[in-house]
């Protein structure tokens, strides 16, 4: 089912945010070397919640069309948050890279649909989809460093 | 999408609060507080005695010197306790709305946040209550003007937002150092009752705000009472006639919003894809239980193309609108917040369809989404072909019922709508600036929408309202509310 209100998209927000830093503590266990910059990963997810949180309860407001702003469809940007078995590091960050395109289609989708409804969440979601293609760029200079 | 839970559990009575307590009505009438959604009983609240709601009213009295005599700054800085303690229970404030309402919990948070900006903009009272002067109007001799507060202020409240309403009068009549009564809609007062909670943790003194429960009686001895200084008041334009009429007769002041009639002005130039969702949330949200809902929509021009683009876009996205529990992130639109608001609704429909109208969407077909009882909901319901002669097109609805009609130029679009009895929000949706200025101009409208559906101008500005949608000079929020919650004085002085 699609979600079309704000207050629908916020709390997808949420999970997917949270699924990732399941994803990125695991990953943060499983390989160690690398473990501050997974972790830092996670910090920064619960600061994504709180910069989307905070844009959606400072603005919204009853004239604004916070039930009509979006039209999503979850699956399109879902993941599975765990860790595949006897998989390669390069791999795994293979995975991640994946998953990370998959939430800055989700923050740019979701900016796009709603930039002239939802005063500054869009400038929220834009900033976390920055963020995340970041993220995106320092997965990727992991590749090759495997070993 | 799961629900939310629901802040309320336990059906309580609710009590009065009067000078700082608590206090159990003595009354033998005692209401239910129905969830609209599912029917259950949520609260109960009394028809307090007319002795209950003198007694507030005294205690607002005798506490006003005192709360006169207090600083602007003092009294702010209770607002800004307020301010936060709102914050703090931002969520629960709103799913209380959506409980006792039936709104959905977006519109629910929309309202709080309303709520809380005019909380703020009240903190700016020490800059905003300044008065002005000029030195030598003479040799030697200086005038100047200063604002005080007049002393005990009424509010009677409505029930399509039990949160927002009060305060757009409270935080301005408090700050300038009035005292003040409130008297919420019976239908759905928890979301008052909630607020004075959190204005007693804030530290506002015993008296300077009361909340007594009642109905019309309780309404009658606050507007009639000799030392309620003023009323204000949101609600039908009937009873807002009244109170202004009897009000007028012993001089209060009085700010009454009443009823309405919107239009909603599309142009052939507009942009479609935008005006859609704004279309939507003006027509039905809040299940068009609100003074600034669109009830007419107006599609300019001869171009059958475009007339049929537009018609059948409003059509099918309005059609599409899930309607259900509130508390289900899911759902677009509430149920209506009472059986007697459905059956109100659905007797416009049967009119429409008996004097010609078109039935496009029968919003009496919807389906509800989840296992609720339909009681109180009805969908939304388009009608086309309506002319300006027809009831429907007169006449204020309060629900998510669109009237379609077509003009051939945006001047019969203006005269059309100034022809209405109302004047409380009308907006036009176009790219054209020379036709928005020309709508600005000549519109007899309170509050004016440029591609915007729901014109509820912010805290800092009036809420304005014209003809039968207004009675009194100064209106709720911004400076109006504080010129209206103060006398001028002018002072002028000599030095001998």
């Amino acid at each position: 089912m699609k979600l079309n209100t704000a207050s629908e998209v916020i709390s997808f927000t949420k999970k997917l945010e949270g699924d990732s830093a399941k994803f990125y503590k695991d990953l943060s266990r499983r390989y160690a070397k690398d473990e501050g910059i997974f972790l830092s990963f996670v910090k920064e997810n619960e600061k994504n919640i709180v910069q989307v949180e905070r844009a959606y309860y400072g603005v919204i407001t009853d004239a604004l069309e916070g039930c009509f702003a979006f039209n999503i469809d979850p699956a399109e940007y879902s993941f599975k948050a765990e860790l595949a078995e006897k998989v390669s590091y390069s791999e795994t960050l293979d995975n991640a890279i994946e998953i990370e395109e998959k939430i800055i289609k989700f923050y740019s989708d979701a900016a796009e649909q709603s930039k002239s409804l939802m005063a500054d969440v869009p400038r929220a979601f834009k900033m976390v989809a920055k963020k995340r293609g970041n993220r995106q760029s320092t997965l990727k200079s992991l590749l090759g460093k495997e070993d | 999408m799961a629900i939310l839970e629901e802040p309320i559990k336990e059906v309580e009575k609710l009590k009065n609060y009067i000078n700082g307590e608590w206090v159990e009505s003595k009354s033998g009438e005692i209401l239910d507080i129905v969830n609209p959604a599912t029917q259950k009983v949520i609260s109960k609240v009394p028809m307090s005695t007319p002795d209950e709601v003198n007694a507030a009213i005294k205690a607002a009295k005798e506490a006003f010197p005192e709360w006169r005599e207090t600083t602007p700054l003092a009294r702010v800085r209770c607002l800004f306790r307020l301010k936060e303690l709102l914050e703090e229970n931002f969520e629960q404030l709103s799913r209380v709305q959506t409980q006792e309402h039936g709104k959905t919990i977006d519109e629910s948070r929309g309202e709080t946040r309303r709520g809380i900006e005019m909380v703020e903009v009240g903190t700016g009272i020490p800059s905003l209550m300044m008065g002005y002067n000029l030195e030598d109007i003479a040799t030697g001799i200086d005038e100047y003007v200063i604002y005080q507060p007049l002393g005990v202020f009424g509010h009677i409240a409505p029930f399509n937002f039990p949160f927002m309403v009060p305060l757009w009068y409270s935080p301005f009549a408090l700050a300038t150092g009035n005292t003040f009564v409130v008297k919420p809609s019976p239908r759905d007062p928890i979301s008052q009752v909630k607020l004075a909670e959190l204005l007693d943790e804030a530290g506002i003194p015993p008296g300077v705000y009361n909340v007594v429960h009642g109905g019309a009686e309780a309404a009658s001895i606050l507007t009639e009472h000799k030392d309620i200084k003023g009323i204000t008041f949101v609600g039908s334009t009937k009873v807002g006639k009244d109170i202004y009429k009897k009000c007028g007769e012993v001089g209060k002041r009085v700010s009454a919003q009443t009823s309405a009639k919107n239009f909603m002005v599309v142009m052939p130039d507009a942009d479609i894809a935008g005006t859609i969702p704004a279309l939507m949330t003006s027509f039905f949200g809040n299940a068009g239980q609100r003074c600034l809902s669109g009830a007419n929509l107006v599609i300019v021009g001869k171009d059958d193309a475009f007339y049929n683009k537009v018609l059948d876009a409003f059509v099918d996205t309005a059609s599409k609108i899930r309607v259900g529990y509130g508390l289900d992130e899911s759902i677009q639109m509430g149920p209506m917040q009472s059986i007697d608001g459905k059956e109100r609704v659905l007797g416009y429909i049967e009119k429409g369809m008996a004097e010609g109208a078109k039935l496009l969407l029968d919003g009496r077909k919807a389906d509800i989404i989840g296992d609720y009882p339909e009681t109180c909901f009805v969908g939304p319901t388009v009608f086309a072909d309506v002319t300006p002669e027809m009831t429907i097109a007169k006449e204020e609805i309060f629900g998510p019922v669109a009237s379609v009609m077509r003009v051939k130029d945006l001047d019969e679009a203006i005269e059309m709508a100034n022809r209405s009895n109302f004047g409380n929000a009308n907006a036009i949706f176009t790219s054209s600036g020379k036709a928005a200025r020309e709508f600005q101009y000549r519109i007899e409208t309170g509050n004016v929408g440029i591609n915007i559906g729901i014109v509820a101008p912010m805290a800092f500005f009036p809420f304005s309202g014209m003809k039968d949608s207004f009675f009194g000079v100064l209106h709720g929020q911004g400076r109006d509310a504080i010129r209206f919650f103060t006398e001028s004085k002018v002072v002028i002085q000599r030095w001998l």
